[in-house]
């Protein structure tokens, strides 16, 4: 066989599964971050003011500072849109938490055949992107002051409240679009002056109310700490995953790159001044 | 008139005999010389299981191959290879019904014995192995890694066509991966072979 029809073949060979084996490498190459020690656990006594028992926990994602010509290019982009320009963008970088909550049955407890008092749980997911934090107990600290109401909780991600058997272990999945919509409601809170309940109640491509101020071409910023709150009538534990696809390598690994470190500022809302 | 003289010539058949006029020559067939040899490529199909503590973890998966090599001889072939498989998480743990990807290149020797169109082999490489993830580390099963070197090897059957190029087969490794010291992958296919 000539060399030169070798090397053809051999070339050929070699063009078909290049771009199958990167095709592949490009699928799916997420990371995990396992939810933080101690995992969320509640009793499922209620507090001294009747209220159920909530535990919260969270992480920040690390980040890398940008590179010169990702800065300039950073500034660039800021220049010509008139605004500023987050690091981490939510179009490059995706997040989703998978979530397992199980209901540890107790020994001697009495059966849970009254239906009034339905075994359930509810997750609530804030966090914080590079400019602005949010924190529902604090918004609920903020609006039940001068009160005595129950404490209203409002997370930029609600999750609907489950019904959980006992010894019953529940699964699920906080997906990504879920996330997309939290990263444009706290920048349209935290930048655009947009009003909070009105935008974390609303989803946006349903009804936009309180978008009128973010301007189209926004780029939104993507969270970079996320917080989980887990509330519970019994005795239940919750553990997570956050998952994260980085499209363009910017979190931190062991290298010689050093730590973005934002200091976003805790949203904080304004209560209506009674008379 | 036709069922009458359908009806004579049915009966009226005799047996037909043959007549051997010569014995039939030996001919030594499939003859394995007349079989290609040289550069091939291989496409497989199969599964990747894990065992050990990511067996726990990790479902088996559907794998896909190739592979392309050069016989130095009829019985010894230099080989790389190339297999990427697709699994999901299991177990109790949040990360159950996840997406796990691996991709395994290997350089690889081969002996072949061959008697007629059933040649048997035996192989053995080493090469590097990435995860596309690193689920096995969220679920604290193995370190954080997602690349490292792997080595193993295996054996199969071939078998060939009467078409010069092409053969069929089954092949079945064994893998050990440097930086999972506590978990090993099984890995069985068959594939279609050309060679040149």
């Amino acid at each position: 066989m000539p060399g030169r029809q070798v090397g053809h073949q051999v070339a050929l060979t070699f063009s078909l599964l290049t771009p199958l084996a990167l095709g592949c490498q490009g699928m799916n190459t997420p990371i995990y971050f396992p939810s933080p020690d101690p995992i969320l656990t509640v009793t499922g006594m209620n507090d001294a003011m009747g209220n159920a028992p909530r535990i919260e926990n969270g992480m920040t994602l690390q980040f890398r500072n940008p590179t010169d010509a990702e800065q300039k290019a950073l500034d660039t982009q800021t220049a010509t849109l008139g605004f500023k320009v987050p690091w981490i963008q939510r179009d490059h970088v995706h997040i989703e938490l998978v979530y397992q909550v199980t209901y540890n049955a107790v020994a001697g407890a009495a059966p849970d055949d009254d239906p009034n008092d339905i075994p359930q749980f509810s997750l609530g997911i804030d966090g914080a992107n590079e400019y602005t934090k949010y924190d529902e107990n604090i918004v609920a600290m903020t609006l039940g002051e001068g009160n005595d109401d129950a404490p209203q909780y409002i997370p930029l991600i609600p999750v609907t409240p489950q019904t959980i058997a006992e010894g019953q272990t529940i699964s699920g999945t906080v997906r990504e679009d879920d996330f997309n919509e939290a990263e444009l409601d706290l920048d349209a809170i935290g930048r655009w002056m947009a009003p909070f309940n009105a935008v974390l109640i609303n989803n946006s491509q349903v009804n936009p109310i309180g978008l009128s101020m973010v301007p189209p071409n926004v780029v939104i910023p993507a969270l970079i700490e996320i917080d989980v709150n887990f509330t519970a009538n019994r005795n239940m534990t919750c553990t997570y995953d956050i998952r994260v696809r980085d499209d363009n390598d910017q979190l931190l690994h062991d290298t010689t790159n050093t730590l973005f470190s934002p200091t976003p500022t805790l949203f904080v809302p304004v209560v209506p001044a009674t008379t | 008139m036709a069922a009458l003289v359908t009806s004579w010539l049915v009966a009226g058949a005799s047996a037909a005999r043959a007549q051997v006029t010569a014995e039939p020559s030996a001919v030594v067939f499939p003859d394995p010389a007349k079989f290609a040899h040289g550069l091939y490529t291989e496409g497989e199909v199969g599964a990747v299981a894990f065992f050990g503590k990511a067996g726990n973890d990790v479902s088996p998966g559907f794998a896909i191959g190739a592979r392309v090599g050069y016989d130095l001889f009829r019985w010894l072939a230099l080989q790389a290879s190339f297999v990427g498989s697709t699994h999901q998480i299991s177990g109790d743990n949040p990360l159950n019904g996840q997406l796990l990807q691996t991709y395994q290149g290997l350089v690889e020797g081969k002996l072949t014995y061959r008697f007629g169109q059933t040649p048997l082999f035996g192989e053995g490489g080493i090469g590097l192995e990435r995860l596309s993830t690193n689920a096995l580390y969220a679920l604290m099963v193995e370190p954080r890694y997602r690349v490292g070197f792997v080595a193993g090897g295996g054996g199969g059957l071939d078998y060939h066509s009467l078409s010069r190029h092409f053969s069929v087969g089954v092949r079945g490794g064994f893998f050990v991966m440097a930086e999972l010291t506590s978990s090993q992958e099984l890995m069985a296919s068959t594939y279609l072979r050309y060679t040149f």
